[in-house]
């Protein structure tokens, strides 16, 4: 017996760094798995492990490796040259037959700063003044694997610095240093979380008695309509009636004031409601926030091929079972 | 100093031969039994136990964590019958979630291709 739901998505808009679509005709579980999958297990890159060479910049070693890790690494996919999943082209490094690390399994960086050569080509009156390092002065070995400075144009275009800073460093300071980045899961460490948020919210089903309705008067009506903060319920001019705005589901949030209005409205406790809003059982409006490491709709798939690896994983173990 | 692993989190201990998933059938309450999964957690747990909800077979289906510091789940599945046991139940379950995220996955594809079809030019390209 087959018990197998047909899910439904609808895109509502795809930016490189958010996705926002509505998932339907499937459970609640599939919502949840789907955004805990995408928080935790979904596969990126991120530096692991740091060699100094020269710090003499006012923080320690410890402190900008720990800000290294947090810089996102993107993964310039060849076929589609934005930031793309890493799980093909990358082997986990515990499962890399390599000595130590290879090409395989992890990427370096270089970063070479001295302050008292790059003074000598910025401008006379600069010359003091403190130098930001940023995630512009890493240089990768993999021409497919840069860090990811900005999330869009408009960011980049605001920043002061070329990139994310990472130290600022003053003259006769110099940081050198190789930062090697491997693949790996949110689960080990929020360094390697593709997204900087991944949510969903019910879809609002939102039902207007009209019966009840007609016995309010104009006044009650509109009162109905403006205890909502969300602005979720019109006034239709021809009929008189209270009527459910366009775009209701977008803005619905908060709708406790509705409810205890309507209790002091009604003439009997057990009347039924003028207005009822319910979270829909299978209807979800996800909004998925990427961090600039992979393209939001990547997070997407990604996440869904780790489902499907994970569930495909876990059937032989199963058939295993029955042997027994 | 006590601290385990992160990686204990999801990777199977070899050293201990851990194995992901056994099974141990209920002695006091027909066709009942309590599957035990390594290394997981509510993400498989509450999928798997709701699917198992929609079968009419199943006559109990429950998940817990027994401790949040040990990453495991105690799945426990009961049917109506012999004809059906918990393991069959819990075989159809993931043939059933493979074949939906099969078809969530195309489902997303050509959604995807659908919106950029109809939305040519918006999302800019290039490394920033």
């Amino acid at each position: 017996m087959s018990k197998q739901r047909e899910p439904k998505i609808e895109i509502l808009s795809i930016f490189p760094h958010e996705i926002k679509f509505i998932l339907s005709e499937t459970d609640v579980s599939v919502a949840n798995t789907l955004r805990r999958i995408m928080i935790a297990e979904v596969p990126t890159l991120a530096i692991d492990l740091v060699e100094y060479h020269e710090n003499t910049t006012v923080l320690n070693d410890e402190y900008i490796a720990h800000r290294l890790g947090l810089i996102p690494i993107k993964y310039l996919d060849p076929n589609t040259m934005r930031g793309g999943d890493c799980h093909g082209a990358f082997v986990p490094h515990r499962e890399c037959q390599c000595f130590d690390r290879c090409p395989r399994c992890s990427v370096e960086f270089m970063l070479d700063v001295d302050f008292d050569k790059v003074a000598a080509d910025r401008a006379e009156n600069e010359r003091d003044l403190p130098l930001t390092v940023t995630s512009a002065d890493l240089q990768s070995n993999n021409e497919h694997v840069i860090p990811a400075h900005f999330l869009n144009s408009e960011e980049q275009d605001e920043a002061h610095d070329a990139g994310i800073s990472i130290v600022k460093i003053g003259p006769g300071q110099h940081l050198k240093l190789k930062a090697v980045a491997r693949m790996g899961i949110s689960k080990e460490h929020a360094k390697w979380c593709p997204v900087a948020a991944a949510t969903y919210r019910f879809w609002p089903e939102i039902t207007v008695n009209d019966e009840a309705c007609s016995t309010l008067t104009h006044e009650q009506k509109q009162q109905l309509i403006d205890v909502c903060p969300d602005r979720i319920l019109e006034l239709d001019e021809v009929s008189g009636k209270i009527i459910v705005a366009e775009n209701a589901w977008e803005l619905a949030t908060f709708t406790e004031d509705l409810k205890v209005l309507q209790s002091t409205m009604k003439k009997r406790e057990e009347d039924e409601d003028f207005v009822t809003v319910e979270h829909s059982q299978n209807k979800f409006i996800f909004c998925v926030e990427g961090t600039g490491a992979m393209d939001a709709e990547d997070i997407l798939m990604s996440s869904l091929n780790v489902l499907s690896i994970t569930l495909t994983n876990l059937r032989p173990e199963i058939e295993n079972l029955r042997e027994i | 100093m006590n601290a385990p692993e992160r990686s204990a989190a999801f990777l199977l201990d070899e050293d201990n031969a851990e194995v992901k998933v056994t099974y141990a059938s209920d002695t006091k309450v027909a066709n009942a039994g309590t599957f035990t999964f390594n290394k997981e957690d509510h993400t498989m747990g509450n999928l798997i136990r709701m699917q198992l909800l929609r079968y009419s077979s199943v006559r109990f289906a429950g998940y817990k964590i027994p401790h949040p510091l040990v990453h495991q789940i105690d799945l426990k599945i009961q049917t109506t019958s012999s004809n059906s046991t918990p393991i069959d139940a819990l075989s159809d379950a993931i043939e059933d979630l493979i074949g939906e995220t099969g078809a969530l996955k195309l489902e997303a594809e050509s959604a995807i291709e659908r919106w950029k079809k109809e939305n040519s030019g918006v999302g800019v390209i290039g490394p920033f």
